[in-house]
Formats: structure tokens, sequence, C-alpha cells
């Protein structure tokens, strides 16, 4: 559907995507995540046009579109703050591009019902200011207008960013609803890694104007492919080859490496004498339906999640037995400096 | 380089050719002409003129009286002013919403206005001196005259300067840190002066360089009430430039304002670049008026604050009273019962001599308002999207009229095109009715083109990008998109520059043509002892009118109008979409 292959985009002199190659399936939910100032707001706005590539091809359906003109590549975009034309109404926000297209006033009309119905409008709100809005109401006006003009492809750069946690939690399940309902090909970007978990097909992790890692969820999460998408995409616990021998694990058996990380929530507690590791409860913080200990292992500290069932049965000082699975373990060689 | 070649927008490239011609016409040829008659003469580079003036003691004395009064201005009005926002905003005030009323008076009566209303109040036949010449007859009737009297009488004019920008400053002051050192045990006094007033002080030298710069220029109250005794630069360059013989006289003088406005350009700047003090709270409150429990000193704060509104109120009274009296009352200065007419507004409605001046100012105010509104949407959304050596150029030639002061571009505009000149096609400009449509609209749009620029600033950019994205031109997202976002700042610039040419006088005694008078000028002639009883009641209306739409100007812009005009277009909306 889309490809992007050694595309290199650059601001004057300073090169922000040096080289860059991906592809994004029909009807997939692909995400571009990574830290600010990584790439992806660049990259998805050389997809919608906005910006110049200095080198490289994209396409869209193998048709080249590298030089096509921002409403020529249909591409329907999300804007962070989404860009609503505060001067007019949600109907005349979604119906503008059609106007622009100069589309007869009945297939306006007939359109933007038809958009209002997918994204939940009601004949009322669509006669509102979008000022007048709510965010959720704003996010679904800025969505029916991007795909007014029926385009290939949906991208959206960081919408839910400027809401509260609540509403973000409930749009971006709306969202994900809405791409799975529709089958619409999406690109999305964020710097949310949660986000980004719970919305997408594939996750492509950026790093300093290059991709880190490709891959499903699960994959980004329990099978990090570089120390930073590992340390990006969650918490985790760092040791070093002296860390892992004091607690009592054997790092050759990770063969030539000496950065080894695992996810709090692998480090499993209990307090029966089950385990050769054992250690000492040095703090706790108690989230109510989890909670976070920090356990000593032989002057080796790190830190342990435990859920709802497990949350209330330590307290600090408490001695306790400490299950790691080696394969649980991430591990890495140090950076090669050149 | 055909692909870079289509690019180019023809429009653009003839408009912004016109607006550099215009530029170099009305902006730079007139200034550049005041500085070659200062230092040059038919011999080549000379100091004579310089000497000139040096020897002339009517211009020194000139000189040292405007220096005289832009220094001891400042100290005078920052005093009143000062206490005028503590009264309003400090202090617990009975009957704060009428004082405050009174204390806004000068932001609508001001300039040639407010000269002609203080004459008709205190000068030598004015209503109050003939009142205490009934009680005190040997008292001399042109007491209100010279240094003194326009230095009392700028002081509360220009107020205004205080209810705009230090009050603002100050009501945006947290209220937490005054209830942290109350908390700490200090006094309110020593908070006004340790605590407030330090967060201020930027502000406040903003405020007396301004009040330097206004005393050292200022033009209707020293000619209309200083008198021969104490005359300054700014009505000197006017008597000067009358008279063919001594233009270069009054070009000199008006080079000195102009180095005296870059020192104090320069001096704002270097203020503004030292920042402000903000407040660092994350839940900022409001400032809650004290109570002063001293019972002398509560009575004395009182008593001045009313005195203040009184002194701010009594010439705007007097004009207003005396606009619907009879001539022989406006004669005799005795009101009865039996004065109030209404024929002087009948007679500025049916004479067309009374009521041409009137519209002669609506006419060049709207026009030079519309055409310098009109002019800077286009270049500044030129500067604003193409940030190159070109255009910072064209923004620095923008500011030009901000460095220059306007006498002295009135009398380079005169001395210029007072013959013909091949960069206006060789047409004499001087005394033509163009000539100061072109000055209005110069002196515009330095500011016309900073407010514009801010509300460009404030348009979100991914607004353009999703009309773009959406298959509109860069016209038709101009028009639906951008301007309906930034039309509140137009409007308002529209309002505010035809608000401040309607009664201009300092531009427009240079440069108006005896055919079309604007009333400021009109009101000026009036106001002299020579003007009969009629002229003098004509000034009255024109007082009255003219105040009557700075009063909606400043309704619409800067208080509740604006809401009602947005509600007004709203309802309609709606009603319509229903």
């Amino acid at each position: 559907m889309i490809t992007f292959k050694n595309i290199q985009i650059k601001y004057d002199d300073f090169v922000a995507i040096p080289d860059l190659t991906f592809d994004v399936k029909e009807g997939e939910f692909f995400t571009l995540l990574g830290p600010s100032g990584c790439g992806k707001t660049t990259t998805l706005r050389a997809l919608a046009g906005f910006l110049k590539t200095s080198h490289g091809v994209i396409t869209i359906d193998d048709k080249d579109i590298t030089d096509v003109p921002v409403h020529e590549r249909q591409v329907g975009m999300v804007f962070q703050s989404y860009a609503l034309f505060p001067s007019m109404s949600a109907y005349e926000n979604i119906a503008f591009g059609l106007k622009v297209e100069k589309q007869s006033k009945d297939y306006i009309k007939k359109r933007v019902a038809e958009l209002a119905e997918m994204v939940d409008l009601t004949k009322e709100q669509l006669a509102k200011n979008v000022s007048n809005m709510s965010g959720g109401q704003q996010q679904r006006v800025a969505i029916a207008r991007a795909l007014a003009r029926k385009p290939k492809i949906l991208v959206m750069d960081e919408p839910l960013s400027n809401l509260d946690a609540k509403l973000r939690k409930s749009l971006r399940k709306d969202i994900r609803d809405f791409q799975k309902k529709y089958g619409i090909t999406m690109v999305y970007v964020t710097h949310d890694q949660e986000e980004a978990l719970m919305l997408s097909d594939r996750i492509a992790v950026f790093s300093k104007g290059q991709i880190d890692q490709i891959g499903t969820p699960n994959e980004i999460y329990n099978h990090s492919a570089t120390e930073f998408v590992c340390k990006f995409i969650g918490d985790a616990n760092y040791f070093s080859k002296t860390d892992l021998e004091k607690i009592g694990l054997n790092p050759s058996h990770f063969g030539h490496v000496n950065k080894f990380y695992i996810r709090p929530e692998k480090v499993y507690l209990s307090k029966e004498k089950q385990s050769l590791i054992t250690g000492r409860i040095i703090s706790k913080e108690f989230y109510g339906m989890y909670a976070y200990y920090k356990i000593e292992v032989n002057g080796v500290s790190f830190l342990s999640f435990q859920s709802e069932s497990t949350a209330g049965k330590f307290e600090v000082g408490d001695e306790v037995s400490v299950f790691i699975n080696l394969e649980n373990i991430l591990n890495y060689a140090d950076e090669v400096q050149l | 380089m055909m692909a870079k070649l289509k690019k180019v927008n023809f429009g653009i490239v003839l408009f912004l050719g016109i607006f550099l011609w215009f530029i170099l016409a009305f902006v730079i040829i007139p200034n550049f002409s005041i500085i070659k008659s200062v230092f040059f003469t038919a011999d080549g580079v000379s100091t004579e003129r310089l000497k000139a003036i040096v020897s002339s003691q009517r211009a020194v004395r000139g000189i040292k009286n405007s220096f005289l009064l832009a220094v001891t201005l400042p100290i005078t009005t920052t005093v009143i002013g000062i206490l005028e926002v503590l009264f309003l905003e400090y202090f617990e005030i009975k009957g704060r919403k009428l004082i405050k009323v009174a204390y806004m008076i000068p932001l609508v009566f001001g300039g040639v206005m407010l000269a002609n209303g203080y004459m008709f109040t205190y000068g030598s036949r004015g209503f109050i001196t003939t009142l205490l010449l009934n009680v005190f007859p040997h008292m001399n009737p042109a007491w209100f005259r010279g240094y003194g009297a326009v230095l009392f009488l700028m002081s509360f004019a220009c107020t205004s300067t205080y209810m705009i920008f230090f009050r603002n400053a100050f009501t945006n002051i947290d209220y937490q840190t005054i209830e942290a050192a109350r908390g700490l045990g200090e006094t309110d006094l020593k908070i006004l002066l340790k605590v407030v007033f330090p967060t201020l002080k930027p502000i406040l030298l903003t405020c007396t360089i301004l009040l330097f710069q206004t005393g050292l220029m200022a033009m209707a109250a020293p000619l209309m009430i200083g008198g021969r005794e104490f005359e300054t630069i700014s009505p000197l360059i006017l008597t000067f430039t009358q008279r063919p013989s001594s233009r270069t006289l009054a070009a000199v003088l008006s080079f000195f304002l102009g180095l005296m406005q870059l020192v104090l350009l320069y001096i704002i700047q270097r203020n503004e670049r030292k920042g402000n003090f903000l407040s660092i709270s994350k839940v900022k409150t409001t400032i809650k008026r004290v109570k002063i429990h001293n019972k002398l000193l509560n009575a004395l704060t009182h008593v001045t604050a009313y005195v203040f509104a009184l002194i701010n109120t009594m010439p705007l009274l007097i004009v207003l009273l005396f606009s619907f009296t009879d001539y022989q009352t406006i004669s005799s200065r005795h009101l009865t019962f039996k004065s109030f007419s209404l024929d002087n507004y009948r007679l500025i409605l049916t004479s067309d001599t009374a009521y041409r001046p009137f519209v002669t100012s609506v006419f060049y105010a709207t026009a030079a308002s519309i055409i310098v509104v009109l002019m800077m949407l286009v270049v500044t959304r030129f500067i604003f999207k193409n940030r190159t050596k070109f255009s910072t150029m064209l923004e620095m030639l923008i500011h030009i009229p901000w460095v220059f002061p306007g006498l002295m571009f009135a009398l380079g505009l005169v001395m210029t095109y007072s013959h013909p000149h091949g960069i206006v096609f060789n047409n004499v400009l001087t005394g033509s009715l163009v000539i100061m449509l072109i000055a209005y609209v110069v002196v515009l749009m330095p500011n016309t083109f900073r407010f514009l620029k801010a509300s460009y600033y404030g348009v979100d950019q991914s607004l353009e990008d999703a009309a773009k994205i959406l298959g509109a031109k860069p016209l038709y997202s101009y028009i639906k998109v951008v301007l309906p976002i930034i039309l509140p700042t137009v409007l308002a610039m529209l309002a505010i520059n035809f608000n401040g040419k309607l009664s201009d006088y300092d531009l427009s005694v240079f440069l108006y043509n005896p055919i079309a008078k604007p009333v400021g000028v009109v009101i000026r002639s009036n106001s002299s002892s020579e003007a009969g009883i009629e002229g003098i009641a004509l000034n009255f209306v024109y007082s009255v009118l003219l105040m009557a739409i700075n009063t909606l100007v400043f309704f619409f812009v800067y208080a509740d109008g604006k809401n009602v005009l947005r509600n007004l277009f709203k309802s309609r909306k709606m009603k319509h979409e229903s």
C-alpha cells in the first residue's frame, strides 16, 4: 500500500531523516512511535506532502507520489490540534474539502450525513460551531473532515496529546474500533508507548531519524531489538554482568553481551522459600490495583510489579523469594563507538 | 529555472513594486530631504543652519521649554497616574464606578478637543474663570496660561498612558504575593513599595519614556494654552513652516526632534530587552482592594480621588453642557434654564460650512484607515510567509515612520513636494487634496503592521495545512480560513486607526487643503480669540460628536462591544442555520 524507499529529508543543512525504508499494508494500523525530535512527524508530513524529500521514493498503491501535490495524494490528515476552522460549524468543516472540489450541494449534504453517521455526530452537533464542542466531538469532526474526500489513507499526528488522561483512554478505543470497522489504512504518530501498543497492528520505533525496530506490539515489547526500544517502550530493570552474578544468575548464558534488562512484571515474588534468589523489600509504592516493590539482593536493587492479587501481600522489610526466568531477560551488547 | 519562474505570483510582485515606490516617495525621500536641508547648502556640507538655530533666541527658548515640559511631565503624570490606578484597583473607594468613568475621560477626550475644552473652562473668558472673577474681581483673567497651565492640562490628559498600560500590568499582579507579604507581617504601604512596584518597574520606565516623548513633541496644549510666554518646539516648527524663508529653521528643529526620538526608541528597546517580572504562580489570583483603616488617611484618599475625577470631568461636562445652549449663553457664560437649545446641532446638520470639516475628517480617517489596513494585510502576510533578507528589509522600511517624528515627516512632505518631483511624475503635491491622506497612511503603517503581524502569528499553521490537504488554493484558504480568524484584529485596527486620525491636528495642520479643512484644524482656529461665537458653539458640537465616536470605538474594541457584536452575529447565524 505505502512504501518509503531510501527516503532522506533535510531542513536546510540539517538531515532530519537520513535513510528511511518501510512499508505499510492495506487496512493496517501503523504507528510511528518515538520521543520528541526523532523524526516521526517529519515522516508523516512527508507522506502527506507537506515536506519535500531530498532523496528516495514514496509510493501509494505502487504509484510514485514523491512529487505529487498535497491535495492529489489522497491522504486525509487529522492534526495534533485537530486544526478545525474556528469560524465554521462542524458541518462547514466537514464540507470544506467537498466545496473546494466543487461538488454539488446535494452530494455535499449526503456525504456529510454519511460521515456524521460514521463518526457518530448528531444533526444538532453538526450545526454547532466547532469551538463550542467537546474534545471528543472535535476529534470526530476532524476525522470526518479528513475522510470527506474519500482518501486512501488516513494519517493522524498525535491527535490525543492535548486531551486529559481519561478522555484519551476512551477516544483511543473509539479510534481503534472505527479503524477496524471501516478497514481504513491508518498511519498514526505518537510518543505515548501505551497508546501505540494498544492501537497498532504494527509499530515503527524511531530514534534519531531512523527506525530501530518495526514489529507487532508484542514483538516490540517483549523482544525489543535494541536497548533504546527496550528502554523507550516500557519500564525495565537494568543489570550489568556483575549485577547478574551478584543475584545468582549466570551471564555467560547470553554469550558476549553485557547489558541486561528485565521488565518489572517479569520479576515474580513469593513469601515462601521456593527460589534460590532471596531478597528483602526496601520500599513499596502502592497504587490500589497494583504495587511496585523495590527489592535488594546482595546489594543489587531492582523493581517488581505486582498486580491486584499480590499487591497488598508484601511489606517493607519482608524477606521474599525472587523468580526471574532467563528467557525474559533482554540482552544487548555495548554500542560500537565509531 | 522554469519551475521557479512559474511559482512567482505576478500580482504580488506588482503590489510589492508599488509599495516600494510608495515607501521611497513618501517615507524615505521626505525624511531624507529634511536631513539634507539641515546639513547641506548650495555650497555643500555646512553647519550654518545649526548655528542659525543656536543664535535664534526664540528657537533656543523653544528647545529649553520643550525640555522643561519633557522632564516635568513624566513626574507629574506618573504621580497622578499611579494614584488614579491605586484609587481604582488597590484602595477601597466609595463611588469607584463613577470615578472610573471620570478617569477614562482622557482616553476619548484628548488633543485639540481637550485643549479647547480647558480653554473654555479655565481660559481668560472661560466658564470657571468668569465665576471666579465674580468672587475675586481683581484676579488675573489670564491665570490659566503658560508653563503651569500646559503642565496641569497635560498631566491629567496623559494619564491615559497609565490607564492603558500601567493599570493592565497592575491588575495582572498575582495577589498571592501580596497575601504572602502580609502573612509575613508587612504593612500595606511597604507591600506596595517593596512587592508591587518593583514588579512594575519595566512598565513604569516605558510610561516615563513615552511621557518624555509626549512632552517633547507636544503641539496642541502649548499652542493653545502656552501662549507666547511658553512656546515649545512643535508650535515653533509650525510657525517657521508657514514662511518659506524660515522652513530650513523648521527643518533643523524637526531634525532635533528626530534625534531625540531615536535616543528614546533605543532606551525603550533596551528596557524591553531587560524583560519583565512575570508571575511564576501556577494559580494566579486577582487583586483584592484594601480598606484604609486610618480615618484621616481614608478621608484624604477619598477627597484626592474625587478631586482628580472632577478635574477630568469638568472640561468635558462644560463642553457637553454648552453644546446645548444658545449663542447668548455661550457668549455670556451665564447659564439659565432658558439657555438650552438644539440650535448648534441643527446647524451642524444643515449648514454646509459647519458639517463640511466633520465630513472631511470622517472621509480622510476612513480612507486612510481602510487603505493602510488593506495594504498592511498583504505586506504583512508576505513578510510572515517569506523569511528572507528582502522581507526583513521591508519590515525595517515599514518601521521608519516610528523612528522619525510625524512633524519632521510632515515638514519633509511639504518641502519635498512643493515643486514638481520626478518620483511623483512631476506633480506638485503640497497643498493638494491627496497629501494629507498619504501622510495619514504613512504614520499609521508601523502600528497596523505590528498588530496584524501578531494576529498572523496567532493563526495555527496546521489550519492552513488542513485547508491545503483538502485541496484549497492559497487565496481560497486565506479568505475562508485565515481572514475570519484575524478579522477581529482587522476590525480593531480599522477602528483604532479611524479614531486616531479623526480629530488629528499635528499632521493635518501642515498638510490640509483649504477647501478640505479637517475638523482638528477647524477646532483650533475656532478656539482663537478672533473666532466668533458660532465657531465656539461649533467646537462644542464637534467635540461632543468626536467624543461619542471615540467612546463607541473604545466600547467595541476594548470593552464589551466585541461580545455584543459577536453575539449579534451568532444569533443571526443560528437563526439562518435553523
